[in-house]
Parts: C-alpha cells; sequence; structure tokens
C-alpha cells in the first residue's frame, strides 16, 4: 500500500517538473525574518517552509496559482503569483487569535465558535522548570484549576477542576491524550505537548459521559506538517536546593531550654554532638536533567514526528529520584486521492522510580531526633537509642532498606478517517494500552535487629491509624508485579454543512472500552542469607525457620475486568457566526455498576451569542469580541472504586480455630447494591468572552454551580445488618458555585519592548449538602483523619458534615494559656477547661482555599524574553500538627522541639490537637522567572536556537509556621501538614532549544 | 438524497457489526454465590467468619471495658503518653461518654460479630441442603454466637435493638434489657438440642451445650440485675447441667498458673468455653484479634526477664484497693500472678537495674547535676499518684511513675511472638466460675442440690488454691473477695461489682456514684447508623 503511495507520488512530481517554475521570496515580519513560515501553492499540497534568513523558493505549476503563507500567532496572506518568480511577504502578528482551534471530545472547533468554557493552553503559556508531570505545568495557569504539587519527584500533582466534587478517592480529571481516552499521562513528555484544552463546563465535558464529572483534559502531542521538516533539541539542567526548613533547636538552645525546665538529657543520647538532622538528612543539591529530540516532518502524502526523551529527576530527600524514558511515534498516511487518512501513534515510556525507605518516617524522625545525638557512634555504626519509643536513626533507615518501582506504559494507537461525500467524515479508531509495575522493597537485617523488638509504627500519608511494621528475622522483602491492559474502539461519524448563513456540524459515534486490573501478584519473605540480596532473588531466605512468619500475598480484589460502552451524539448549529447552539447526549454503560442501574444518558446543552456581530456593534469601537455564553449539562463520575464493587462478594475473613488448627475462614466481605450508579454532576455556567481595544485587553468571566448527587463513598452500615461494616451506595450531596476571571493584556508595546500580562481569578465555595442515603445514614458527623502524635491516639482533625466544606477541621477550641502558663480550651458548656476530649470539638475552618490567582508576565526587549509568574492562594486555613507534635516542651529530653518551644516550659501539653495549630495557608509565590535569548542565525544550519535560565520557587510570602504552604489539596484529608512533609526546593535552571 | 440514505446505511452497517452493547462482565476470580460455599468444608469457612470475627476485640476493647472501669485496673497517663484522647481517664472516673472511643469500639464489634453471624446464617441457610446432617448444629452454633453477642451487648449498655435476620435493613427500635434477656434465653434454649456434648479438641473453642449452660448460669445469677427477677434456682439448675456431666474439673494448685500460659488449650479441664489466640491467626477485618496483655502489663525494664522480642508498653496496673484482696493469705497460689516488689530475672538473684539520669530517675529531683547518671534496682510499687498532671491523669514520664502499681501476669507474657500478640487463649467461661456461681447462688437463696452447699462448694475450690485448709463458714463477701483473686484479668469484675452493689464505690480518683453507669451510652456512631435507638437514662 505505501509502495503504491510512493509511486503515485513520483509520478506526481514527475508531472509538474514539466511547465514549473521557479519562485523565490523572503518573509519578514515586523520584527524582522521569519524562519519556518509554511509555503504552500494554494489547491495542492507543494509547499516549503523558509529558512532561518526566512528566504523560500519553490516551483510552482500555472502562473495563475496563489501562495499561502501561514505561521503560527500571524494572519495568514495569500498572495497570487501573477507572473512574479520574487514575491516578498509581511506577515502580521495576529493578536486577536480568535481564530484559534480547540480540542474537543471527538473533534476540534473553532475557539470563536464555543458555547462551552474550554482553556487552551499552549506551550509556551506553560510552567518552565524540571518537571516530569503534566499537571504541574498547568499550575497556576487556569482559573479554576486548584493544583498542589509535592516535592517528591514520585508523587502526583493533586488536581482538582472546580472544587472537589466527590468524596470518593478519585478526584482526578479525565485525560485525554490525542483522542485516547483514559491515558496515562506519564507517556507524554512535556517537550512534545503541542497544546493543552481542559474542558470544564458540563456542555464540554458530556461527551464524555459517565468519567467526565471531575472535568477533562485534552493533550494535543505534537505532529508532523506537509512540507516542513524540523529536527528539534531541547535540554536542561536543573538545580535544586531546599528552600526552607523547619526551626528546631540546636544543642545549645536544647540545652539552655531543657536546664531552664528542670529535664535533662540522658547519657545514652547525649554524646557532645550538634546535629542538624534536617540538613544531614537532605541532600545538599539535587540535579535533575531532560533531553529531548524530535523530527517532524512531512510530504505530500504523509506527516511523521518522532521525539525520544530522558529525563531524570532527582529528589532532594536520599534515594530519591524518577528516571524516564519516553519513546513516541506518530504518524498520519494519506491514501485514496487524500480520502482517506490512516494515523499509527506509539507511545513508549519506562520509568524507574526510587523513593526514600520509609519515606514518612524518615521525614518525622529527622525533625524529632535530638540534635545532641551524632549520625555515627565512635565506632562508626549508626548511633541508635531505642529505648526511646519511636525513636530512629532516619540516616539508618535510609541507608539499609531500598523502595523501588519501575512502570512502563505502551500506548498504541491506530486510527482511519475517510472522507464521504456531502461532508460526511467517517472516523474509527482503536487503541491499545498496557501498564505494568514492577515494585520491590527489602529492609535488610538491620532493621530486624535493631527495629524488630521496639515497636516501629507506620506513618500514613494521609494521616490514619499507624500499624506496626515486622520486619521478620535477617531481613525482609516484598515484591509485587501488576498489569493493566485496556483495549478501546471507537467510531463516529461526522458530518459539517455550511448551508450560508446556517452551519451544522454533527457527531455521531460508539465507543467500547474493555480493561483488564491488577493482573499480578505479590510475595514477602524473610531471613535472608546475606544482605545486599535486597529483593531481587528471594531464593536465598528461608521464611519457614520463623514460625511466626506469613507471607503476605496482598489484598483481595486487585485483579478485575471492566466493560465500558457508549453511544455519543452530537450537534453543533451556528446561524451567521452570531447565534451558536451546541447539544450533545451520551448513553453510557459500565460493567461497574449495579445490576439496575448500568445505563445512564448523559445530556448538555450550550448556547452563545457573540454580540460583536450584532448590526448595533459595529457603531462602536471599544469592543473588539464579545460573547455571551450560557451552558447546562449532566456528567457522571464512575471510577475509584473496584469493578466488582456492586456484587456480593466473599473473601478471606481471617482463620478459627478447629480441630486443633487455624482454618482459613471465608464470608462476606463485600454487601452486594444492585442500586449502585454513577455519581452525577449537573452543570450550570455562563460566561461572558470579551476583547477590548484593539483586543489590547481581552478575558474571560465565568460563573458555574456544579451540583454532585447521588455521591458514591463507602457509606458506613449497621454492621450488624452488613457485617462487612460499609456499604459502597450513592448518597450524599455536594456543590460548588464560584466565579472565574481571565484577562489578558498587552499595556505596553513601544518600539523594541512588550509587555504582555495575563492574570486569572478563581473563587470558588464547596459545601456538603448532603450525606446520607435512603437505605444508610452513616455518612454524616463522621470524624477522620488521625495523625496518631504520641499520647493523641483516637484524636481526629476532620469532619464530613452536611452544610460544611469537604475538608472540614473539627478539633478542640484553644483559648490561649491560663496565668499559670497552660494551654485552655473552650468546652462545650463555654467553660474554660485543661483537660482536652473529642467531646469538646468545635468546627475550626476549613482547607478550601477562597481565591486562587495565577498572575503571568512577559517582557520582550529585542530577542531577550522574561517571564514572571506569579501563584497565589489566599483564604484557605492549614492543620499543622507537625508543629503540634514539635511542641512538646515536657519531653523535649527525649525529642527535639522547635525553637519558638523556647520560654514554654510550663505548657508541657501544648501538643494536643487544637485551634492554636491551624493557620492561614494563604501565600504568594514567584513560582517562575524565566530570561530567555534567542539568537538571530545566519547560515543554513540552525533555524533557531534559544536559551533561557529559569529559577521556580523563588520567594514565597507566607505567614504560614510549616516548610511551605503548598499542602496537599486533594482527597479527603487535604490541607493537613502531619509530619510528612517532602521538603520544598528553589530550582535554578538551564535550558536550551534548538531546531535544525 | 439517494446517497446520503446509502451512506448512512452504510454507517449503520459499521455500527451494528461493531457495536456491542453487552455489559456483562461477571467476577470469575472471587468467592461468588455462583461458586461458594458448596461442600461441607466450605461450609466450616463460612461459619468460621463467626469464631474469627468473635476473638476479634474480646481481649482488647471488651476487657478494657470491664476492666478499666472498676477497681481492678488503671491505665493513667505518663507524661502525655497514653492519654489517647481520655480514652483510659473517662473509664476510670466513670465520665466516659456516647463519644468515649472503647465504648464506640466495642459496640461497633459486637455488632459486627453479630451481623457476621445473621449473614452466616443466612448464606449456609441456603447453601447448605436441608439433607445436611451438620445444618442443625452449624446453625445452633451460630445462634449460640450470636446469643453470647447479645449477652455482652446487654451487659454493657443494657437496651439495645435485635437484629436477627440478614437482608432486613429497617432500623430496629430499643428493646429493653428485660425483653433482651428473654430474646437470649430463648435462643440459647433452642439451640442446645443441637448443640454438641463433646469436649476436648474436636469442639475446643466452639460452642457446646456446656457452653449454653454456662451462659444461662451467668444470665439467671444476674437476673435480678438483667431483669428485675431473682433467678437463682435456674441458675443452680444449669451449673448442675455442668457439673453433673462430670466432664470438667478443677485445675489443681500445681497447675493454676499454667492455665493461663502461652502454652494453654485443649487440655485445661476449667475450661467450658475459652476464646483461642495465636499469633498467627489472621484477624477477622475490621477488628484486631489482639491478645495484648503483657504490652499493657509488663514494664519495660523486664523486657529481658521475660524475654521479650518487643519491648512492652506498661502503662496498666491494679489498684492498692483491688490488691489488698490477695493479701490475707500467703500460700494462695493466685498471688503468685502479680509482679511487685523489687525485681530479679528469672534467677531470682539477679538484679534487674536501670541507667538514667536523676530528672530521668524523679521529674521532681532538685539536687545537683540533674543529669549525671543513675542505677537503680526496679521496684514496683503499690500507689497510684497524679504527681505529674492530676487534671489529665497524668503520673509523669520519670522512672518512678512508670513503676507505678501491681502487674498482672495471670496471661503469662509469650517470649515466642515477635507481634506483641500472645499465645494465650483467654476463657470465657470456667469450671470455677461454676463453682462459685452455685455457692453464691445459694448464699442469694438458692435451693442447694446434689449435696453440694455454698461452703463446701468454696471449700472445694479452695483446696485446689489454697494450702490453708478449708473455711468453717461463708458469706456473700467472702464470695466476693474470692471471686476477685480467682477471675482477675478475665473481664468479669464490673459484673460482679455491679451484682455486688460494690460499683457505685469510691476507688483509686474515682468518686462517681451515679448507678446510671451500670450500663453505658448507646454511642454516638451507633445512633448515627439507627436513628431507632434511645439514649440510655443519665446520658445526654
Amino acid at each position: 500500500m505505501i509502495l503504491l503511495f510512493m509511486l503515485t507520488g513520483f509520478s506526481h512530481a514527475a508531472v509538474l517538473a514539466q511547465d514549473a517554475r521557479q519562485i523565490k521570496g523572503k518573509v519578514t515580519s515586523n520584527d524582522g525574518p521569519l524562519p519556518g513560515v509554511s509555503v504552500l501553492v494554494k489547491g495542492t499540497t507543494t509547499g516549503t517552509t523558509t529558512d532561518s534568513n526566512g528566504d523560500y523558493s519553490l516551483m510552482v505549476e500555472a502562473s495563475n496559482a496563489s501562495l499561502v503563507f501561514t505561521f503560527v500567532g500571524y494572519v495568514s496572506e495569500e498572495i497570487p503569483v501573477e507572473g512574479r518568480s520574487t514575491i516578498d511577504v509581511l506577515l502580521v502578528e495576529d493578536i486577536a487569535t480568535l481564530s484559534e482551534v480547540v480540542v474537543v471530545g471527538y473533534g476540534t472547533q473553532s475557539k470563536k465558535n464555543l458555547a462551552s468554557a474550554i482553556t487552551n493552553v499552549k506551550p509556551e503559556e506553560m510552567n518552565k522548570g524540571a518537571i516530569t508531570d503534566v499537571a504541574q505545568l498547568l499550575q497556576g495557569k487556569i482559573p479554576g484549576v486548584n493544583i498542589s504539587a509535592s516535592g517528591d519527584p514520585n508523587v502526583k500533582a493533586a488536581v482538582i477542576i472546580r472544587g472537589a466534587s466527590t468524596l470518593n478517592s478519585s478526584q482526578t480529571p479525565l485525560y485525554v491524550i490525542d483522542g485516547i481516552i483514559g491515558a496515562d499521562i506519564s507517556i507524554v513528555a512535556p517537550d512534545d505537548i503541542a497544546s493543552i484544552d481542559i474542558l470544564k463546563d458540563a456542555s464540554a465535558t458530556a461527551i464524555y459521559g459517565n468519567r467526565a464529572s471531575n472535568g477533562v483534559i485534552m493533550i494535543t502531542t505534537k505532529r508532523g506538517k506537509k512540507g516542513q521538516t524540523q529536527v528539534t533539541y531541547s535540554s536542561y539542567v536543573g538545580v535544586e536546593k531546599v528552600s526552607h526548613r523547619l526551626k528546631m533547636m540546636d544543642a545549645n538552645q536544647l540545652r539552655s531550654f531543657l536546664g531552664e525546665s528542670g529535664l535533662a538529657l540522658s547519657p545514652a543520647d547525649d554524646l557532645g554532638a550538634n546535629t542538624d538532622w534536617q540538613k544531614t538528612v537532605e541532600k545538599k543539591s539535587a540535579v535533575s536533567h531532560n533531553h529531548n529530540i524530535s523530527f517532524n516532518g512531512g510530504t505530500e502524502h504523509n506527516t511523521y514526528s518522532a521525539s525520544v526523551n530522558y529525563s531524570y529527576k532527582d529528589g532532594i530527600l536520599p534515594k530519591s529520584s524518577l528516571s524516564r524514558v519516553i519513546a513516541r511515534l506518530a504518524m498520519d498516511q494519506y491514501a485514496l486521492n487524500d480520502k482517506v487518512k490512516f494515523g499509527i501513534n506509539l507511545n513508549y515510556s519506562t520509568n524507574n522510580a526510587t523513593n526514600t525507605p520509609l519515606r514518612n518516617n524518615v521525614l518525622q524522625q529527622m525533625i524529632y531526633r535530638l540534635p545532641v545525638s551524632p549520625v555515627r557512634d565512635a565506632n562508626g555504626d549508626y548511633f541508635e537509642n531505642t529505648t526511646t519509643g519511636a525513636y530512629f536513626n532516619p540516616m539508618a533507615m535510609i541507608d539499609h532498606a531500598k523502595d523501588e518501582t519501575k512502570y512502563t506504559t505502551f500506548v498504541g494507537g491506530f486510527s482511519t478517517q475517510v472522507k464521504l461525500p456531502f461532508g460526511l467524515m467517517y472516523d474509527i479508531n482503536v487503541s491499545y494500552q498496557n501498564e505494568n509495575s514492577l515494585h520491590g522493597e527489602a529492609y535488610d537485617s538491620y532493621y530486624s535487629k535493631t527495629y524488630g523488638g521496639v515497636n516501629f509504627y507506620n506513618n500514613p500519608d494521609p494521616p490514619a491509624v499507624h500499624t506496626l511494621l515486622n520486619f521478620g528475622t535477617n531481613g525482609t522483602a516484598l515484591r509485587n508485579t501488576y498489569q493493566t491492559t485496556k483495549k478501546i474502539l471507537e467510531t463516529y461519524i461526522t458530518w459539517d454543512k455550511d448551508l450560508g448563513d446556517h452551519t451544522i456540524n454533527a457527531v455521531l459515534g460508539y465507543s467500547y472500552q474493555g480493561s483488564e486490573v491488577g493482573d499480578g501478584f505479590q510475595v514477602t519473605s524473610t531471613n535472608f542469607a546475606v544482605d545486599n540480596i535486597g529483593y531481587s532473588n528471594f531464593v536465598l531466605s528461608n521464611p519457614y525457620a520463623i514460625p511466626s512468619y506469613r507471607i503476605n500475598f496482598g489484598n483481595d480484589n486487585t485483579y478485575y475486568k471492566t466493560k465500558l460502552i457508549s453511544d455519543f451524539f452530537r450537534v453543533n448549529y451556528n446561524y451567521k457566526d452570531k447565534y451558536l447552539l451546541q447539544g450533545s447526549v451520551r448513553r453510557d454503560g459500565s460493567s461497574v455498576f449495579g445490576a439496575n442501574n448500568q445505563w445512564g444518558y448523559f445530556p448538555s446543552v450550550g448556547v452563545a451569542w457573540r454580540i460583536i456581530e450584532e448590526g448595533f456593534m459595529t457603531t462602536q469601537s471599544i469592543f473588539t469580541d464579545l460573547k455571551l455564553r450560557g451552558s447546562y449539562g449532566v456528567t457522571g463520575n464512575s471510577s475509584g472504586f473496584n469493578a466488582y464493587t456492586a456484587q456480593f462478594i466473599m473473601g478471606s475473613q481471617g482463620t478459627f480455630y478447629y480441630n486443633g488448627q487455624q482454618l482459613a475462614a471465608y464470608g462476606p466481605v463485600q454487601a452486594s447494591n444492585p442500586n449502585l450508579r454513577w455519581e452525577k454532576t449537573a452543570t450550570t455556567n455562563i460566561g461572558v468572552d470579551f476583547g477590548l481595544l484593539d483586543n489590547k485587553l481581552s478575558g474571560s468571566i465565568e460563573l458555574y454551580n456544579k451540583n454532585t448527587t447521588g455521591m458514591i463513598a463507602s457509606y458506613a452500615v449497621n454492621p450488624a445488618l452488613v457485617s462487612a461494616g460499609t456499604i459502597v451506595a450513592n448518597g450524599g450531596s455536594i456543590n460548588n458555585k464560584g466565579i472565574e476571571l481571565s484577562l489578558n493584556a498587552s499595556p505596553v508595546k513601544a518600539g523594541d519592548f512588550t509587555w504582555n500580562t495575563g492574570i486569572n481569578l478563581a473563587h470558588n465555595t464547596n459545601k456538603i449538602t448532603s450525606l446520607s442515603n435512603p437505605l444508610f445514614n452513616g455518612g454524616d458527623s463522621i470524624t477522620y483523619t488521625r495523625p496518631e502524635g504520641q499520647g493523641q491516639t483516637g484524636a481526629t482533625l476532620q469532619i464530613f458534615k452536611t452544610g460544611k466544606p469537604l475538608g472540614q477541621f473539627f478539633t478542640q477550641h484553644y483559648a490561649g494559656q491560663n496565668e499559670a502558663g497552660k494551654s485552655q480550651y473552650i468546652d462545650k458548656n463555654g467553660n474554660l477547661t485543661t483537660q482536652t476530649g473529642s467531646d469538646n470539638y468545635f468546627y475550626a475552618g476549613s482547607p478550601q482555599p477562597k481565591l486562587l490567582m495565577g498572575w503571568t508576565n512577559t517582557f520582550t526587549y529585542k530577542n531577550f524574553t522574561l517571564n514572571v509568574f506569579f501563584r497565589g492562594v489566599f483564604g484557605n486555613k492549614i492543620f499543622n500538627a507537625t508543629r503540634a507534635d514539635l511542641f512538646r516542651p515536657g519531653t523535649a529530653q527525649y525529642t527535639n522541639v522547635l525553637a519558638e518551644v523556647a520560654g514554654q516550659q510550663a505548657d508541657a501539653r501544648a501538643y494536643i490537637y487544637s485551634s492554636r495549630f491551624i493557620e492561614s495557608g494563604s501565600y504568594v509565590r514567584l513560582d517562575n522567572a524565566t530570561l530567555a535569548y534567542n539568537f538571530k542565525l545566519a547560515g543554513n544550519y540552525i533555524k533557531s536556537l534559544r536559551l533561557y535560565t529559569s529559577v521556580n520557587n523563588a520567594f514565597v510570602i507566607t505567614k504560614y509556621k510549616g516548610i511551605d504552604p503548598e499542602i496537599n489539596q486533594g482527597g479527603t484529608a487535604l490541607g493537613v501538614d502531619s509530619n510528612n512533609f517532602y521538603p520544598k526546593t528553589r530550582t535554578f535552571l538551564l535550558g536550551i532549544n534548538a531546531s535544525f | 438524497m439517494k446517497q446520503i440514505i446509502y451512506y448512512i446505511f452504510i454507517f449503520s452497517m459499521a455500527i451494528s457489526l461493531t457495536a456491542c452493547h453487552d455489559l456483562d462482565e461477571p467476577a470469575t476470580t472471587e468467592l461468588t454465590p455462583d461458586v461458594f460455599p458448596q461442600d461441607s468444608l466450605q461450609f466450616l469457612a463460612v461459619s468460621g467468619t463467626a469464631y474469627a470475627a468473635l476473638r476479634g476485640n474480646y481481649s482488647l476493647d471488651y476487657w478494657f471495658m470491664q476492666t478499666l472501669s472498676t477497681d481492678e485496673a488503671i491505665l493513667p497517663a505518663r507524661g502525655g503518653n497514653w492519654y489517647d484522647n481520655q480514652n483510659y481517664m473517662l473509664l476510670h472516673y466513670h465520665t466516659w461518654t456516647k463519644d468515649h472511643g472503647w465504648t464506640n469500639g466495642c459496640w461497633s464489634w459486637l455488632a459486627r460479630v453479630i451481623g457476621t453471624t445473621n449473614q452466616a446464617i443466612s448464606i449456609l441457610g441456603e447453601a447448605q441442603p436441608d439433607t445436611d446432617s451438620q445444618k442443625k448444629s452449624t446453625q445452633a452454633e451460630l445462634k449460640m454466637i450470636r446469643a453470647l453477642s447479645y449477652f455482652m451487648l446487654m451487659d454493657l449498655y443494657g437496651n439495645i435493638p435485635l437484629d436477627t435476620v440478614y437482608g432486613d435493613f429497617t432500623q430496629h427500635p430499643t428493646v429493653e434489657r428485660a425483653k433482651v434477656f428473654d430474646f437470649i434465653e430463648a435462643e440459647v434454649k433452642a439451640a442446645i438440642p443441637y448443640l454438641s456434648t463433646t469436649t476436648g479438641t474436636a469442639t475446643y473453642g466452639r460452642m457446646t451445650q456446656y457452653t449454653a449452660y454456662a451462659l444461662l448460669a451467668k444470665m439467671y445469677l444476674n437476673a435480678g440485675i438483667y431483669a428485675g427477677t431473682d433467678r437463682n434456682n435456674d441458675c443452680i439448675a444449669m451449673c448442675d447441667k455442668i457439673i453433673s456431666s462430670g466432664k470438667f474439673a478443677l485445675e489443681p494448685r500445681s497447675t493454676y498458673l499454667k492455665m493461663f500460659y502461652p502454652n494453654n488449650g485443649p487440655t485445661m479441664k476449667e475450661f467450658i468455653f475459652a476464646i483461642p489466640y495465636d499469633p498467627a491467626a489472621t484477624a477477622f477485618s475490621g477488628t484486631n484479634g489482639y491478645m495484648y496483655h503483657a504490652r499493657y502489663d509488663v514494664p519495660r525494664s523486664l523486657k529481658a526477664k521475660f524475654s521479650l522480642p518487643f519491648t512492652p508498653s506498661a502503662p496498666e496496673s491494679t489498684l492498692p484497693e483491688f490488691y489488698a484482696y490477695f493479701e490475707d493469705d500467703a500460700n494462695d497460689i493466685r498471688n503468685a500472678q502479680w509482679l511487685k516488689g523489687l525485681q530479679y530475672l528469672n534467677d531470682g538473684v539477679t538484679p534487674v537495674t536501670v541507667t538514667t539520669t536523676n530528672l530521668g530517675y524523679d521529674f521532681k529531683y532538685s539536687g545537683s547535676d540533674p543529669s549525671a547518671s543513675y542505677t537503680y534496682q526496679v521496684e514496683i510499687t503499690p500507689d497510684i499518684l497524679l504527681r505529674y498532671d492530676p487534671a489529665n491523669f497524668d503520673l509523669g514520664n520519670d522512672e518512678i511513675a512508670w513503676n507505678m502499681g501491681y502487674r498482672n501476669i495471670k496471661f503469662y507474657p509469650d517470649a515466642s511472638s515477635t507481634s506483641r500478640n500472645q499465645n494465650n487463649d483467654v476463657p470465657v467461661f470456667r469450671y470455677s466460675d461454676i463453682i462459685l456461681m452455685k455457692a453464691e447462688a445459694i448464699l442469694r437463696g438458692g435451693t442447694p442440690t446434689l449435696g453440694d452447699q455454698a461452703l463446701t462448694l468454696v471449700n472445694q475450690l479452695r483446696a485446689n488454691r489454697t494450702t490453708s485448709g478449708d473455711l468453717g463458714s461463708v458469706d456473700l463477701q467472702y464470695i466476693y473477695e474470692e471471686r476477685c483473686r480467682e477471675f482477675v484479668a478475665e473481664a468479669w469484675h464490673r459484673n460482679d461489682m455491679i451484682r455486688f452493689g460494690t460499683y457505685e464505690q469510691s476507688w483509686g480518683f474515682k468518686t462517681d456514684a451515679d448507678p446510671n453507669k451500670r450500663i453505658f451510652p448507646i454511642p454516638t456512631t451507633a445512633r448515627t447508623l439507627n436513628t431507632q435507638l434511645q439514649q440510655n437514662p443519665g446520658y445526654q
């Protein structure tokens, strides 16, 4: 087939040569020559691109032909040849950028004719830095998208679009990568992204039905262009340093504090050292680098784009890093007189994630540990004093263990697009995704010997009941490997019809997805012959010699299969580019739901009125664009729980004594719920898009009201009725209301200097409106988040409560210190007390921000570009449980305390979790400043060259007393800083982009 | 137009060829009702869930509730450690509330055992064919587990709902204690004919006829408290069923202590029903399965003495008021279950010493050089003093505080377990309880039978516990004290105190005398899940 096309291509070229003439010219902009401009003979696929001097030359068949000059960000020009042999062109910058196209579900739409709320982000607008996580590219850039990132290279940023709409664990938006629904974002290298579109309102997302409630993020990767060949290399090196540490007492401060307190260090701890444990554990600097090489191009009947990316992201804690290789190939091949387009998309990503062993315990120990203790004793061995409970040497913990995960993802897609008569187009896409993970953990004999008998608890994140870790005998290791495959078939027919003033676009389609999840196993062992085996050779272990040892096979219900089947339809109607109407409906079926509720309909409607096109607007000169939009639609959320959740399942339920043996008991682990259905989110959105003063100022305002009902949650059920004690059911509802504003302006454009600025602001109010289920009413007033600080078992920090936001803090009411200097609290009767207990808890603020801000500035002077990006979060509270647990003046001889504890001797119980430790989480961060230089290059070798240097997290303005106010905003235990904050860093980066 | 129709036809063909709308995705890798349970081993595995659940929190939540609310034990804070949201303090002061941790935990555990049993009854009722010879006895055993759970709920909380049929998700209202009593009695009586009369390994840890008689005896002895009517003769009749079976006997003085050792089991002659604990057993999900006595009672400094592979925490001890019951008779073997005074290693001569600092030994130390090293021999002292922070139930975090209070080591520390979980099986009903219950019922006005008098029964027990010889007379007060000596750490003391009217007395730091505290409040979580439940009198 390909051979056939090559043959026809050659014969076509031969015809051309017969009476062709050459045309030359130079393409310039106001700034000088423009390289890379596409020059095409109209109505043909003959074309070329301008070189680094803006020059081009090409053969034209007929003298009455026209040339079309196009370049991203510039107004296209169409110029008739009219017998000339030299045509020079000046391209004008397209300020309005209204002709942009955005990617929507099963198609694209022109931005100006959108009836829904979609934000498009171009690569140049995305965050710069040593970033491997796609979500971090968008942090602060889109109004209404709350992204909180961890410093850990292996923890994904939490992304919440327009407020949490579920208590269910899965709040992450749906990613659609090059049309492949639900693809894993680890396959995308940031350098390969052509654009990202964030679908926010229901008229945009409803086409994805029961997977769209958390919003949809469409990622489009770079494709080749016909007649343009380009090799691009981009690279950076970034150096990170810890930006802030907790101010713990040093040895001298601690000694004088203990002296004043009448406390004394144990000789077993006090070896006269002065160790800064945070500095000791943290690396001095972490060096990350990234290399990306890509080839793009196309001939008359095909285009291609291929790239290889290597990135290494170093963590600031030892043994913490992510290295990744991504290889990508995208090809489009036209056939049958270009009526048929075949596409192949292959993406492969292999990742090697190494984690700091027992990371959260290391983070806890590195602040608890006394400065007077050294890392190693006089013999050079790690210094330990395990007679103090929960007190371990973090350097030893890191050194004697390893924790690594290798994971690979392959995504392959094959698409066929057939142009049919009457404006019809038929698409059929098949894709296959395969994810493999191989995880290993090993704790050597040091752990067994040193920590084996001294009650080593884990430190879970989010905070929950701590469990005792068992390090076996002579080392212990764990290994697991799981595979997930997804097969998708999507087919749809599109009808595009232009009938004078009326334009109609309609899509009708079908989608099938079959998934097989969690195919694999886990095994653990202990009693290894030597220490250096790690988890790599279980044969050299002998667990049978340890009678009490039990191999851990992991969790039941890990393996499952699901099917998702859908039919969808969308129609867009456009009258004179003035009145726009869109309607869509998706019928979704999912095997994970109860037998009674597998199928559902998700409709949406959107209308827009481009006021600017009205006759009465022609008389004014203020507005260059004005559009009013309104939409309503229903989406669903079906992710985040096991596939067989709706079914009655029995499983392993412990063991019981029978006739001298422990037999396995098997019984119900899950109750059936044949009525289980998707969560339903109905969103109303009203938006205004405007451009003012020649589009010097443009922007959008969005108002939305998002109501989620039938929220899927694991409801507590009277265990006397259902022994599992919980049932996954639809019940509660949650509401998010908000307003978003984005403004872009070009305030200064003088000579060689321009200043472009954009600000986005978003306010969201989140409220749980109900937490009951018709059958089971156990959802309300549940308290949760248990950091389990010493002596604080059972104390909780947050509550699920109708009428309150998700994450509502609920704790003791701190009322200052009494005359004796002791913390006192207000009890339920309004009296002051020094006693504490959950009886006296009160509502103490919300972790959800009132305002999110992103402010971007681009200054251009000649070839220099300076980007300055500020990001702000305002009005949220953080429960600083870390600070509470470091506020222990009474036991400072056993574990270190904050420097601010000085003078607080009397307040021995200051550490009790209370509103004293609820702090403002507001901050403004200079998130990124990048200075770039674009070289104007002579010669034909290098088309463009850009060098840049960048600083991330230059400074942060906050009153927050923890390490950094950027505390996780995802999940239900949001806004809690609890002894496990991965240090935040400041990054300096040097980068290069070159194309040849 | 024709062509449009043609293309729509082509498209529809394409859609209908590929478009499958079958969502069926059966679970083939799980235990679904299609495949399980189908044979007698699988039926056994299903009924086993009820036993696994029962083992759940008996030795932790239930033990704390029944013990820390009495003068038998106290678990105070040590410099903020073990304050734990007032969980232990409220039990001591009798100031618990509906939000109290153990009050909640114990209720939900028992509700879970009941739910598990109901569901097992339902599954087996459908799956097990009526021709199965085991069916009736399995159902009877399950109903006994449920009856015992209802008994524990009734004993702790008084007025409780009765959920007995799986699949009935309506909220059942509170049933008053006397009616709950009737329900349990009827259930147990109905189960008896189908329960086994075999003892020994084959039925160890399982419900037999004798378990049923013991439970009924316990209920009848307390019938005045539970239902307002004394039923001493019924109690005696149930005790007699066990006594005359001849299948049980008192352990002699020489083996009394061994009855509670980590290697105890089916050969214990006194065990009528015991819960078999095993560190290698896996817990029923949602329960803990912990048998943790050494963790709570053995001082850290004695880790080596008991060769413990873990560091015990040691916050729990008895109070001097309770220990006083052990002081009269030096020949009583039961005195040996206490750790007190100066401590030596097991050789009896090597002192157990601890090296600390002057301040580490005594936080009140005000002499010179507070951080100088100080070594002392561990001495466990009888008194509990809130010398650090009385308002917060705190003894302090120094060596003096950690050595306060005599420690019970009846469930002798298990040196073989790395997980703190001990191998000691925990008896619920013992033969000595039958003997003492019968004696008490006679003293309370019941008619003597089988030639037994209260005095002969008590002397029968004394002969196996002390070398001090027979008593000449016995009264209820003596029975009470004998029960304190015999059943310490076995979760019966609260039940005894209430029956003997001592529960409103003052001990330790507790002065509360509110008789409403004889039952616990219905926990908030339970009332959230079942809005029909009434709160118990005296609680908000």
